[in-house]
């Protein structure tokens, strides 16, 4: 089975029917993709198959011959980042970090696809992924300044105190 | 001033987006066992045969963990701190409740250590199971712990409940003009981390340890891998404080003795990750608790005295539920000041998983059963329910239920936020309460005794 997996041609052993999350983390170690709940409800697995966001745990490896997949390390890198990297880390939308993987790349094929920061588009685009940390508000945030195109300082983090994406009286959920 | 007021990027953060952060279950190592535990399927049960052999015997297998294979099997989380241990690290003679770990396999993949589980001959003879705390003190009731009985009975060496005395509770109901009663009872939650109970153990060659954990409590789990493998600390190095997510949880130490045990057995690394399912089913969780208030008030708004008990549902063994009703006691009154307190609570077990912390151990169901009685407190009296808070609301100099004095309490100035963020008019009169000592108004007779009794 061929795959490019962040623009590297490799070429997989697994059985056909073995997850792509397995491959990718016991195959090939590359361990951004998360096993939260292998059973495609959490998000953390998430990676671009030809570009679409794609549960890698529910995802057997017979169905991508041939195909592309970029997890969050063919993102960006330290010296390097996105601008979604750049965003989450301004806006503090990473804590713990387990389920960020997953979220920087939902996010990022959200705004490759020409998302807005239309607060009910992100929602939908991020619906799926759990957080337990952050509440998501600042995940929320991240997501949105990216899509502006706000200017991102990661030497520094955003202040809450003036938060504008989420006011007390337009509800506060996520 | 380089540190405070600036806001500094977190440290972990190009990590954390950039995959580059090495959680547990992202470390690799030659040669790497994968362990996977057979666990109860009952709530309570006594253990008639336990046989491995079929399962040590397997391809691929290289450890089967039993009870015989722990040093010191029963261990408590509370021991380093006097509390007697009551929890077997395997099932011995009995389980006590559904998902107790029987046995551990370290096999060359998972699906192996699975099927070998199965191969693991157990019979079981079941036992009826205790899930009601409320019939725990029955006489008949199924025995659960089997150091403890059915409640805890150790506290400050021979009692059976945490009691809190203050003032004089009898002249507060003499002197109430209302009395109000209400029982309140919240229900079990799992932390739900995004990273499942994980460890990964590795026997150096030196005869050492060397352990990648996901505990919150690095050194508090060091103590329980080491009492449980008889090792002095200085051979067991941990790794960790990368953590996919807590929230008490992995506070305690689910993953790592039984991991480690084999490691050392096998003599390979091991891998140990605990599946969804069992997370769900099997790690402690946040516990229930049944909060019975009664409150003697006057018709003015002040509340005089509270009477309580408290019945927390421990699961199956102690854990830190002692611990977690102490403080639990100790914030019985919230974030109002009542000056006379009756207060009991009790750990009682039952054949459910272990209870152990969640944000605010011992606290956030209290608040719930606080709050909730507040408001029906308010309105049996007819009066506006940011007035009865705020005037019963914590003040500089006002006790807590065990006699420490508030020194910055923020009751009073939450409440006024919390009316101007919901849009809820305060009067003049609670617009210009603050936090200070009290006085004038805000020191009604029943009060002035409390003042300052905290060793100021």
């Amino acid at each position: 089975m061929e795959l490019t997996v962040n623009s590297v041609s490799r070429t997989v052993r697994s059985a056909p029917l073995t997850s792509l999350l397995t491959v990718l983390r016991e195959e090939l170690d590359i361990t951004s993709p998360k096993a939260g709940c292998e059973s495609g409800g959490c998000g953390a697995c998430t990676v671009l198959v030809d570009g679409q966001p794609r549960r890698s745990c529910l995802t057997a490896l017979c169905t991508l011959d041939g195909s592309e997949v970029v997890t969050v390390e063919g993102l960006g890198t330290p010296e390097d980042l996105s601008r979604v990297q750049q965003a989450f880390i301004h806006h503090y939308a990473a804590q713990c970090g387990f389920c960020s993987d997953g979220m920087v790349v939902a996010a990022t094929a959200y705004i490759n696809g020409g998302g807005s920061d239309d607060a009910g588009a992100i929602r939908e685009a991020l619906a799926g992924h759990f957080c337990r940390c952050t509440g998501y508000v600042k995940i929320l945030e991240a997501v949105a300044a990216a899509a502006r195109g706000d200017e991102l300082d990661t030497g520094t983090t955003a202040s809450s105190a003036n938060n504008t994406y989420v006011k007390i009286s337009e509800g506060g959920q996520t | 001033m380089k540190v405070v007021g600036a806001r500094l990027p977190r440290y972990d953060g190009v990590g954390h987006v950039t995959g580059r952060t090495t959680y547990v279950d992202d470390v690799r190592l030659p040669g790497m066992l994968h362990a996977a535990a057979l666990r109860s399927p009952h709530h309570n049960a006594r253990i008639t045969r336990l046989d491995a052999g079929a399962a040590e015997a397997m391809a691929g297998v290289h450890a089967v963990i039993t009870h015989a294979d722990v040093p010191l099997l029963v261990y408590g989380h509370l021991s380093g701190g006097g509390i007697p241990g009551d929890e077997p690290l395997l099932a011995k003679d009995h389980v006590r409740y559904r998902g107790q770990p029987v046995a551990l396999v370290a096999a060359d993949t998972v699906d192996i250590a699975r099927a070998a589980c199965a191969a693991i001959k157990v019979d079981y003879e079941e036992l009826p199971a205790l899930l009601d705390v409320r019939l725990a003190f029955d006489d008949g009731a199924p025995v659960v712990n089997d150091t403890f009985g059915n409640w805890y009975d150790q506290y400050e060496g021979n009692l059976d409940v945490r009691q809190i005395r203050k003032g004089d509770i009898e002249e507060a109901f003499g002197a109430a003009d209302l009395i109000v009663s209400g029982v309140y009872r919240t229900q079990s939650q799992e932390q739900v981390p995004l990273e499942t109970q994980v460890c990964v153990a590795i026997p150096e060659p030196d005869g050492r340890l060397t352990i990648h954990t996901c505990t919150q409590a690095m050194y508090f789990s060091l103590g329980v891998v080491c009492s449980h493998l008889q090792m002095p600390m200085s051979e067991v190095k941990m790794v960790g404080g990368t953590v996919g997510g807590g929230f008490g949880g992995k506070v305690d130490t689910a993953s790592d003795p039984l991991t480690a045990l084999a490691a050392q057995k096998s003599g390979r690394p091991v891998k140990w990750r605990w599946s969804r399912e069992e997370e769900m089913l099997a790690s402690g969780n946040r516990g229930p608790w049944h909060m019975e208030i009664i409150d003697a008030v006057s018709r003015d708004g002040w509340i005089l005295g509270r009477k309580m008990l408290t019945i927390h549902d421990a699961g199956a063994y102690g854990r830190f539920s002692v611990y977690g009703v102490t403080k639990h006691s100790f914030h019985h009154t919230g974030a109002y000041t009542i000056p006379n307190l009756h207060f009991d609570g009790y750990v009682v077990f039952t054949n459910r998983v272990p209870t152990t912390a969640m944000r605010g151990y011992g606290i956030t169901g209290l608040a719930t059963a606080i709050e909730i009685h507040a408001e029906r407190v308010a309105r049996e009296l007819g009066m506006d329910p940011y007035e009865f808070r705020l005037k019963n609301a914590n003040r500089v100099n006002d006790t807590s239920p065990n006699r420490i004095a508030y020194e910055d309490p923020s009751t009073v100035e939450v409440l006024q936020s919390l009316a101007s963020a919901t849009g809820s008019e305060l009067s003049e009169e609670l617009r210009a309460m603050s936090r200070d000592e009290r006085s004038g108004d805000m020191l009604p007779d029943h009060l002035v005794a409390q003042i300052g009794s905290g060793g100021h």
